[in-house]
């Protein structure tokens, strides 16, 4: 009868789910298998697919680069010169993903983790690593919940976006005050997601702190904003003299053309972990309209020898500048690696100790070599403040990481 | 064609354009009321902003985007009122034409809106062929059948979409683009052209439907259908047409979109909604009704930026589709059926 | 249970009186179904467990959408509003008051609950139906979405994150990463909502329902309470979302409002349904088993592609095209969906 027939189908389908998952391995048996046998395994999660697979791209080909670049230099001599490899999930920019991807790449023997990009992602993926006890070095994750829960296996490379925007309130108010224009007020619009508004929150703490007038604070949903100008026009109308901007690619080109358009008296453009403004693709996006627009960010350290030639030699491969999400991917896996070689073991938790143990020499901008606190962030990472003159985006402020000087003005205003 | 097993459709399957009867008091009365609530709300956002270039700006952006939402609702409005199909593919539409009109600027270098005489054409097509071949069978008539097509249609143009284009967004660079100040507020070239191109084909829409044959043909299956084919109209050949000048005007709208917004496969999505909530504001099945809403709600969606700080604008304009739903479901031109 | 019943697992048409379908019979066919079910996660690969929770999950916001869009007749494009809302109910008595989840799931249903008699109650009042009601629900889950977003109650965009204990808990639906005890949880959760499903349409309110469904008025001059009837089906359908909504969160260990509130969510809840059988009791079943069976598929294929797609190595999208065209597919050939159509020609 129908209910015969019924069971028949789902014995099918059943079947069906089982045969066609052929590539997973079994559990924890196969994690430490895939550990203790063949090349030192490390996992990379990054949404190549989706709306920032072209971020996520770069961050895969980064970790990458690392990854030759150990193997170049002899593999894990500790463990007898074993090679390392790079094991790879896509993301999707997907919460739910993310997590069944950490979890897959685990399974096949993964020591470590770096990711992902998306906040969001992100926190599952700490979710994970911490529930199988294998450390996850985040390169970008602006988001400061993940390093308040007391995580033992989430460490973070990037600087977190209470540093970031604390640091733009500082540097605004040493650079407008040396260019004879100290700041009085500054707007701050921003998209409304965890990511622009907590940058929002922390630089206004910052700035009153210093005296800095903050307001309006205008906010704006990033996945379905079109046209910025009537935002723009409100900080017009406001009499602020710098406007801040915290938001993704997409949306902060958007500001840049209202910008243009609305024309107000600003003495400078600010942006605060902006996903645009220290971006080379920006500029060739924008042209002229991005010119002299600041960015406090983190940035791959352009001083830096190292970080040149290998920066020259993503071009070379790829045809494509690298930009500093990739840069971190570099240092995460360096980061592993070389507490891999410090703990002479793939035993993850060993490996999770040295790595809150570690010093390694960053190619992005740093205070120091990266060294973990407690909750697992970098004590020594750095925001720099970036601008593009002529074309370029270049570091100027503090000034023992600038390229150049800080120009201290916009475009349409003498 | 009314569908009794789950109750009568409240919009009635009036022919799109309103007789010229029809106006005298009812009709003043309801311009009245709508004006009265737009200048109480442009009052109240006056006082929330303290500026009153903030709120002209707002205005203005409202009224020249709105154009553009009623064009892609006028298509919308147009294949419920003959067909009595609510196409939920329609933004997705909107969206493949867009990425049409971006692969033949990309490939060719073309101005933007010559792409005008490529997309309308292409999507005239599709939505023959979509009309044809999922919608107008037995499959197709019954209301759960047709929105769950539909909304298997809009899932699988937009995943398609993503599939093969990827997620990343692209732009249209407009040529020769420019603002020009309109009493202290600021107007993208772009977006006026688009206003101006979308109130030229609504024009255009209107005169097609008043005036020729095809449109008079249109509007009698939409009035009766049953009585139009005892005329001699053939009535499956219309519904084909219909659907297709729908998707037509979405791939206007598209094509004249373009460079106002980054390309993107879930681009559809928003539109959707907002064409939504445009039809029902301005009646289902009426084209003049549609562009009229779509102004409105180009208005709203503006102004709530002012009412309600960080709110997404799209809060505003569901509001306002709650209230039309329940309060008006027939909308501002509609009549309520007996 | 010997008196003849009209009502039975009808699908999208009216049909005429079927053979006996005693729910005893069905009920029966569910023990089973679940003893087959018991052991699989001893015996599938872990990544396959995943897959097979997902499955459970899908089942349960397939069942609820059905019980309203199905044997109510009422399409319900919003019900990511009640899957969200059992989701954010529990993670915040959780997360703030350190409340059971198991409580808090009790308490999502009964905020899910409420919410729907409230957008029902209006909607019935001002006589939405068909499309416009679509629409409302639609319109209802995306506003509160939005709210969820920019509400610092609830945590804004950033959501939730279920804190971590070191051992399993069954009372606080924590187990260590592959633990089948996930499964089973899930397991008792889905069988149980479909028992409710099967006694509620065989029950007396079941069959006023189904009776509204098909023709109000007609139900309406024959005495049956409408709006009643309709407010408990939506209450009901509403409650057993919100179960899986409580459920996600524990098992994902995160809620955020676009993975509670998101039009995908919406979209899970009636894919499964229309592929399995709308209206039907083992519809849900065996297009969550397809769909959940699907994405896993699809994902493990777009990573290594056989040669001829190699195209396609990367890209993502490739298991909702591939349920679009199947959804499509369904209720164009097969409008009453694989088990109202088998069903239906076993009845010949």
């Amino acid at each position: 009868m129908a209910a015969r027939k019924l069971i028949a189908a789902l014995g099918a389908c059943a079947l069906l789910a089982t045969g066609c998952g052929g590539s997973a391995p079994v559990g924890a048996g196969g994690a430490a298998a895939g550990r203790d046998e063949g090349p030192v395994k490390i996992g990379a999660l990054h949404p190549v697919s989706g709306s920032n697979a072209v971020d996520g791209q770069q961050m895969r080909r980064g970790a990458q680069m690392a990854v030759d670049a150990i193997n170049a230099a002899g593999g894990i001599k500790s463990l007898g010169g074993r090679k390392v490899e790079l094991i790879t999930g896509d993301t999707q920019g997907k919460a739910d993903i993310g997590q069944s991807e950490a979890q897959r790449l685990i399974s096949t023997g993964a020591v470590g983790l770096v990711g992902t990009y998306q906040s969001a992602v992100s926190t599952n993926v700490a979710v994970v690593a911490e529930r199988n006890r294998v450390p996850f070095v985040a390169d970008v994750t602006a988001t400061d919940a993940v390093y308040a829960n007391g995580y033992r296996y989430a460490f973070r490379i990037q600087p977190g976006s209470a540093v970031i925007a604390t640091a733009a309130a500082q540097y605004l108010q040493q650079v407008s005050q040396q260019a004879g224009k100290p700041v009085r007020k500054v707007a701050f619009l921003h998209e409304q997601s965890d990511f622009g508004s907590g940058a929002a929150d922390a630089f206004t703490e910052a700035a009153r702190g210093l005296g800095i007038e903050v307001g309006p604070d205008i906010s704006y949903d990033a996945t379905t904003v079109s046209d910025l100008t009537a935002q723009v026009t409100q900080v017009k109308a406001s009499g602020a003299d710098v406007l801040a901007v915290a938001g993704y690619y997409r949306d902060s080109l958007l500001a840049a053309k209202a910008i243009a358009s609305v024309k107000p008296d600003l003495n400078a453009v600010w942006g605060v972990s902006n996903g645009a403004y220290d971006q080379p693709k920006f500029v060739a996006d924008a042209g002229d309209l991005g010119a002299l627009y600041f960015s406090t960010n983190y940035h791959y350290d352009a001083n830096n020898p190292q970080t040149t030639a290998l920066r020259e030699q993503y071009q070379r491969t790829y045809g494509d500048p690298m930009r500093t999400g990739a840069v971190l991917s570099y240092d995460a896996v360096q980061v592993i690696a070389q507490a891999v070689e410090k703990a002479a073991s793939t035993d993850p938790q060993q490996v999770r100790d040295a790595i809150a143990a570690a010093q390694v020499a960053p190619l992005t901008v740093g205070n120091g070599p990266i060294q973990f606190a407690d909750n697992g962030d970098n004590r020594n990472a750095l925001a720099v403040l970036m601008q593009i003159q002529d074309g370029q985006v270049k570091q100027v402020y503090p000034p023992e990481k600038a390229e150049s000087r800080p120009e201290y003005q916009v475009t349409w205003r003498p | 064609m009314t569908n009794t097993t789950h109750g009568a459709p409240l919009a009635p399957e009036v022919s799109p354009p309103q007789t010229k009867t029809k106006a005298g008091g009812g009709f003043l009365g309801r311009a009245g009321i709508v004006g009265g609530v737009l200048v109480i709300a442009i009052v109240i956002a006056l006082l929330r902003s303290g500026s009153g270039l903030v709120v002209w700006q707002s205005v203005v952006t409202g009224i020249l985007t709105g154009g553009l939402y009623g064009l892609i609702a006028m298509g919308l409005t147009l294949i419920f009122g003959v067909l009595d199909i609510v196409n939920f593919a329609h933004g997705a539409l909107l969206a493949v034409a867009m990425f049409i009109s971006f692969g033949m600027v990309s490939a060719t270098g073309m101005h933007p809106y010559l792409t005008l005489v490529i997309a309308i054409p292409a999507l005239f097509l599709i939505g023959a062929a979509v009309h044809r071949g999922l919608l107008s069978g037995s499959g197709g008539k019954s209301l759960e059948n047709q929105l769950l097509i539909t909304l298997g249609l809009s899932l699988l143009l937009e995943n398609g979409l993503l599939m093969f284009f990827g997620a990343e967004p692209k732009a249209i660079a407009l040529p020769g683009d420019f603002q020009f100040p309109l009493l202290g507020a600021v107007v993208a070239g772009s977006r006026l052209y688009a206003f101006l191109g979308a109130i030229a084909l609504g024009a255009l829409l209107y005169w097609l439907l008043r005036r020729t044959r095809l449109g008079t043909a249109i509007r009698a299956v939409a009035a009766n259908g049953p009585g139009a084919e005892l005329v001699g109209i053939n009535v499956r050949r219309i519904h084909t047409l219909t659907f297709a000048i729908g998707t037509a005007c979405a791939g206007a709208a598209a094509a004249l979109a373009g460079p106002l917004v980054t390309v993107t496969p879930t681009l559809g999505e928003q539109f959707n909604i907002t064409a939504f909530v445009v039809v029902v504001l301005g009646g289902m099945g009426n084209v003049v009704g549609a562009l009229v809403g779509g102004l409105l709600i180009g208005l709203v969606e503006q102004l709530t930026t002012i009412y309600l700080g960080g709110q997404s604008s799209l809060l505003g304009v569901f509001v306002v589709f709650i209230l039309v739903l329940f309060l008006r479901p027939q909308g501002l031109f509609g009549r309520k059926t007996a | 249970m010997t008196t003849i019943t009209i009502a039975g697992p009808a699908g999208a048409e009216k049909v005429k009186a079927p053979p006996l379908r005693p729910q005893n019979r069905q009920l029966a066919i569910l023990a089973v179904l679940l003893l087959i079910a018991i052991p699989l996660p001893l015996v599938l690969p872990p990544a396959q467990g995943a897959v097979a929770v997902r499955i459970l999950i899908f089942l349960l916001m397939a069942v609820g959408w059905n019980i309203m869009s199905g044997f109510g007749g009422m399409f319900s494009f919003g019900h990511a509003a009640y899957f969200g809302l059992g989701a954010y109910t529990s993670a915040y008595l959780l997360v703030k008051h350190d409340v059971s989840p198991w409580i808090g799931m009790v308490a999502g249903t009964a905020v899910a609950a409420a919410a729907a008699v409230l957008i029902g109650y209006f909607s019935f009042r001002y006589k939405l139906q068909g499309a416009y009601f679509a629409l409302a629900t639609f319109a209802f889950a995306e506003m509160l979405r939005l709210i969820v977003t920019s509400s610092d109650f609830t945590n804004k965009a950033v959501g939730f994150s279920v804190p971590l204990i070191q051992d399993s808990s069954l009372w606080m639906i924590q187990f260590p990463a592959d633990s089948p005890a996930y499964f089973w949880v899930a397991l008792v959760l889905a069988g149980a909502a479909v028992a409710i499903s099967i006694v509620f349409l065989h029950s007396r309110a079941g069959k006023y329902v189904s009776a509204i469904r098909d023709d109000e008025l007609a139900a309406a001059s024959l005495g049956a309470p409408v709006i009643r009837h309709k407010l408990v089906t939506v209450a009901l359908s509403a409650a057993i979302t919100a179960v899986a909504g409580a459920f996600y969160t524990q098992y994902y260990l995160f809620v955020n409002p676009e993975l509670g509130f998101g039009s995908a969510v919406s979209i899970q809840a009636i894919v499964p349904v229309v592929i399995g059988g709308i209206g039907t009791i083992w519809g849900p079943v065996v297009g969550a088993i397809i769909v959940g069976a699907l994405t896993d598929v699809t994902a493990t294929m777009l990573r290594t592609p056989p040669e001829f797609l190699s195209f396609l190595q990367g890209r993502s999208g490739l298991d909702v095209v591939l349920y679009a065209v199947l959804l499509i597919l369904i209720v164009r050939l097969l409008p009453k969906g694989i088990v109202g159509t088998i069903a239906a020609r076993w009845r010949r």
